[in-house]
C-alpha cells in the first residue's frame, strides 16, 4: 500500500504542470469567453498525453488536476476521459488515431433530464466541446454507439466560461460503430467521474493557493487578514477539505485500476469530497477575498465558475451521496 | 501508488492475527464503542493481564525494540497493526498515558534512572497520569502557575491541577510545575516526575458529562519532589509538552477512522431496525458519514506512507480535527434517526443502551482533550499553512 506517486508519476505531473503554466494563463481563459477557438493551440501541446485515455486511471487523474489548477478550456476531458475509452470498449478502429492525438471525438449520452444513462431521446445534452471535435459518439437506449460527423449542435451556456457543453441532435444520419456493454459503459463512466473529481480537486486547490496568498498579502488594521482566527479557520477547512478530496480521488483511481471490489463506493466517495472541497473553496475563497473578489476583473471568477460547472457534471455531490447509500444500504 | 499490501506486511498480518487469536481474552473481544459509561473499575483486571501479555510478545508497541515490548516493526507495518486492532475494536491498554506519552518523553529526555521506569510504564505495570491542565491553563497550557521551588533536594510543589485522567488510580504523574515566575510564560515551565503517594497530594474524583467518576482534581500542598525528579534541562519542560509516540503518531487517526466506520455500520442497522432505511435524508446523511470516512482513510494512509518515505507529514494535523467532528456527527445522527427515543438510555425502553446518546456525550472528549477542534485549527492554520500569529 503506497499513497506516494512514482518517479514517472511525478514527471508527468510535472511536466504538465509545466506546460500548462506556460500555456495556459488567465488571459488564455478570459480570450475563450468570446472566442470559442481560444484554447485549439493548448490542444496542440495536450495532444501528446492524448494516449491516457486507454491509460491508467491514476495518471490520468495527475494530468486532470493539473488542468482544474489553471481551469484549462480543453477537450482533453471529453476525448481522454469519455470519446476514447467508449472506442476501446467497442474496438472502433479509429482508436489508435485518437490515442495518437490525431482524431477527436465526443460522447452524446444524457437526455433532457441531464443524467448520465442510456436513454431513448435523440436530443442529446451536456455534450462536451461537441462543436470542436471531429466526431460525436452518440450513444442509444440499446446502447449502439453511431459516430456522427458535425451534427446540428447549440451552445448551451453555463455559469462556467471554461468549459464547452452542447445539445446535440444525435438523429442525423451517422456510422454505426457497435454496442457497448452495460458493464463497459458504466466503467467509463466511472472512470470519467473519477477524473473530474480530480479536475475539482485541481480546481479547488487553486482557488485555496489564491486565498491563502491574499490573506498574507491583504493587510486590514494594520495586520495581514490571514492573522485574523476567522480567516485561519476557513482555510484550515479549506485545505482539510482538499487533502481529503485529493486523497479520495487517488484512493478512487487505484481501486479502478486495481479492479477492487471497492471501485464502486469509492467513485461515489471521490465526486462527492471533491465536490465539497471545491464548492467550499469557492465560497470561502470569495469571502476571503472580499470585494476584489466580486470583480469581473479578478481571476478569481473562472475558478468559482469551474467549480461549480464541473459539480453540476456527472452527477453532483448529493446525487453521488444518494448513489453511495443504494450501495450501503 | 498502489493499494496492495507487500509481502512484508502479510508476514506480520498473519502472525499478528495468529498471536490474537490465541490469546486475546473475552473481555477485550466483546468491548462496546461507548465504553466510559458505568462505574467500575477504571482499569480492570483483565486489561492489565492483557496489556502485559502485548509487552511479553512484543505486541504493545510493535515499532520499539523487544525489550520495550515491541518487534522493530517498520511504519507500515505498525500501520497493519493499528489496523488489525482498531478493526477487531481490541484495545492495546486502558490506560494511555503510560505508553504513549509518559514513555516517549523519558526515552528522549530522561536520566537513565528514569529511562527505567518506561518498560513498566508500557508494560501498564505502573499507572500513569499526566498534570497538564489547570483551572486557568487549558488550551494556554503555558500559562500554568503550579509552583515548584528549589528547598535543598527538594522541589517544593503547590497549586492545582484538573482534568487529570486516571489520577484516581495513578501510581506517577508527569506533572508540568512553574519554576520560574519571572521570564516569559514558556520559559518557565519544568517537568517533574511525582510520586502519587507522597504527603501533600489530594486527588478528588470529578464525574464527567455522563455521570461517571473519571478524572480527577489534583491539590498540591508544600509536595516534596527530589531534585533528581526533574526530567530534561530546568525551564526547559515546554519542549517536552509535545512528547508522544513520533513513529505511531502518524498512525494515531486509525482508531478515529475506524470507530467512525463502526459508528456507520451501525447507523445503517440502526436505520434498518426503526424503519427508517428508505427515508431520503436518512440515506443521504449516513452516505455523506460513509463518503467522510473513506476520505479519511485515504488521507491517513497518505499521511502514513510519505510518513513512512520522508520521516515526516502534515496530514495527521488534519487527522484529529476531522475525525473527532465526524464522530461527534454519527452519534447525533443516531439520536436523531431514533426520533422520539433519541435521548432514550433506559436499556428496556431504548436501541442498543443508550448507545448513540451516551455515545455522542462521550463523542465531545474528543473534540476538547488533547487540544480542542479549535486549536487544531490554529495549528493547521499557522503550522501547517504558515498563517501570522493573531
Ligand atoms: C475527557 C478529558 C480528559 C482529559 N484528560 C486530561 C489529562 O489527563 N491531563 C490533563 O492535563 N488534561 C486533561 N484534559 C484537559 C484538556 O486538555 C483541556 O480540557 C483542553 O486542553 C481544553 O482546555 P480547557 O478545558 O481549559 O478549555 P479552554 O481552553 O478554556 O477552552 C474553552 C473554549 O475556548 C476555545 N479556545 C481557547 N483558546 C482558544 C484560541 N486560542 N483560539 C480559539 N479558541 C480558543 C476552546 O477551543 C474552547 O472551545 C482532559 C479533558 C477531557 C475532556
Amino acid at each position: 500500500m503506497d499513497f506516494t506517486l512514482t518517479s514517472e508519476q511525478e514527471l508527468l505531473r510535472d511536466s504538465v504542470r509545466a506546460l500548462l503554466a506556460r500555456e495556459c494563463p488567465t488571459s488564455l481563459l478570459r480570450a475563450h469567453i468570446d472566442d470559442l477557438g481560444a484554447g485549439e493551440p493548448l490542444w496542440a501541446q495536450l495532444r501528446e498525453f492524448a494516449a491516457l485515455g486507454t491509460g491508467a486511471t491514476v495518471d490520468l487523474c495527475l494530468v486532470m488536476e493539473q488542468l482544474g489548477y489553471v481551469a484549462a478550456p480543453s477537450p482533453f476531458f471529453a476525448i481522454t476521459c469519455l470519446y476514447a475509452p467508449v472506442l476501446a470498449a467497442i474496438g472502433e478502429s479509429d482508436l489508435d488515431a485518437v490515442l495518437a492525438g490525431e482524431a477527436t471525438g465526443t460522447v452524446a449520452l444524457a437526455g433532457a433530464d441531464g443524467a448520465w444513462h442510456a436513454n431513448a431521446e435523440s436530443a442529446k445534452t451536456f455534450v462536451p466541446d461537441a462543436a470542436t471535435v471531429d466526431l460525436v459518439a452518440a450513444i442509444d437506449a440499446n446502447r449502439a454507439v453511431t459516430l456522427l460527423a458535425a451534427p446540428p449542435v447549440r451552445r448551451i451556456e453555463t455559469l462556467d466560461t471554461t468549459r464547452q457543453l452542447y445539445d446535440v441532435e444525435t438523429g442525423v444520419p451517422g456510422t454505426a460503430a457497435g454496442v457497448i456493454s452495460h458493464d463497459a459503459l458504466s466503467g467509463v463512466l466511472e472512470r470519467a467521474t473519477v477524473a473530474l473529481a480530480a479536475e475539482m480537486v485541481g480546481t479547488a486547490r487553486r482557488l485555496f493557493d489564491m486565498s491563502l496568498a491574499y490573506a498574507t498579502k491583504r493587510v486590514q488594521f494594520g495586520v495581514p487578514i490571514g492573522s485574523f482566527q476567522a480567516i485561519q479557520h476557513k482555510l484550515a477547512d479549506m485545505s482539510l477539505d482538499v487533502e481529503r478530496a485529493w486523497s479520495a480521488v487517488y484512493y478512487a483511481a487505484m481501486t479502478i485500476d486495481a479492479v477492487a471490489d471497492d471501485r464502486h463506493r469509492a467513485t461515489h466517495a471521490a465526486k462527492a469530497s471533491a465536490g465539497e472541497a471545491a464548492t467550499r473553496a469557492a465560497k470561502d475563497g470569495v469571502q476571503i477575498h472580499g470585494g476584489i473578489g466580486f470583480t469581473w476583473e479578478h481571476d478569481l471568477q473562472f475558478f468559482i465558475r469551474r467549480a461549480y460547472g464541473a459539480e453540476a457534471l456527472l452527477g453532483p455531490t448529493g446525487w453521488h451521496h444518494d448513489r453511495l447509500a443504494d450501495l450501503l444500504m | 501508488m498502489h493499494l496492495a499490501w507487500g509481502p512484508d506486511e502479510e508476514a506480520f498480518r498473519a502472525e499478528l492475527l495468529a498471536f490474537l487469536d490465541e490469546h486475546t481474552p473475552m473481555e477485550a473481544r466483546t468491548r462496546r464503542d461507548f465504553q466510559g459509561c458505568e462505574d467500575g473499575e477504571v482499569i480492570p483486571a483483565w486489561s492489565r493481564a492483557w496489556q502485559a501479555t502485548l509487552f511479553d510478545h512484543g505486541w504493545m508497541i510493535p515499532g520499539y525494540p523487544p525489550e520495550l515490548g515491541g518487534r522493530d516493526a517498520t511504519p507500515v507495518q505498525t500501520l497493519v497493526y493499528l489496523e488489525e486492532m482498531a478493526a477487531r475494536g481490541i484495545p492495546r491498554s486502558m490506560h494511555f498515558p503510560g505508553y504513549a506519552i509518559v514513555a516517549p518523553t523519558l526515552l528522549e529526555h530522561g536520566t537513565d534512572e528514569q529511562r527505567a521506569l518506561v518498560p513498566a510504564a508500557i508494560r501498564g505495570d505502573t499507572v500513569w497520569c499526566i498534570g497538564m491542565s489547570e483551572p486557568n491553563a487549558g488550551s494556554d497550557l503555558a500559562g500554568l502557575t503550579t509552583r515548584a521551588e528549589l528547598d535543598g533536594d527538594d522541589f517544593v510543589v503547590n497549586g492545582q491541577k484538573v482534568w487529570t485522567s486516571y489520577a484516581t488510580v495513578a501510581e506517577k504523574c508527569c506533572c508540568y510545575v512553574r519554576t520560574d515566575p519571572h521570564v516569559p510564560k514558556h520559559k518557565g515551565i519544568s517537568l517533574l516526575v511525582v510520586d502519587m503517594d507522597t504527603p501533600g497530594i489530594e486527588v478528588r474524583p470529578l464525574r464527567h458529562i455522563t455521570g461517571v467518576a473519571d478524572f480527577a482534581e489534583v491539590f498540591f500542598t508544600d509536595v516534596r519532589v527530589p531534585r533528581t525528579n526533574l526530567v530534561g534541562a530546568p525551564n526547559d519542560g515546554w519542549r517536552l509538552t509535545q512528547g508522544s509516540l513520533a513513529h505511531e503518531r502518524a498512525g494515531l487517526w486509525v482508531e478515529g477512522v475506524a470507530r467512525l466506520e463502526q459508528a456507520i455500520t451501525g447507523l445503517i442497522d440502526l436505520a434498518h431496525r426503526r424503519g427508517v432505511a428508505g427515508d431520503p435524508v436518512v440515506r443521504r446523511k449516513i452516505a455523506e458519514a460513509s463518503s467522510r470516512a473513506t476520505s479519511l482513510r485515504a488521507l491517513g494512509y497518505k499521511g502514513i506512507t510519505s510518513f513512512a518515505r520522508q520521516g515526516a507529514s502534515p496530514e495527521h494535523s488534519y487527522m484529529k480535527l476531522a475525525t473527532s467532528e465526524a464522530g461527534k456527527a454519527c452519534f447525533e445522527l443516531g439520536m436523531e434517526i431514533q426520533g422520539a427515543y433519541g435521548s432514550v438510555v433506559d436499556e428496556e425502553r431504548g436501541e442498543e443502551a443508550g448507545r448513540w446518546a451516551l455515545g455522542f456525550l462521550i463523542s465531545f472528549a474528543n473534540t476538547i482533550a488533547g487540544g480542542t477542534s479549535e486549536i487544531q485549527r490554529n495549528i493547521i492554520a499557522q503550522r501547517v499553512l504558515g498563517l501570522p500569529r493573531s
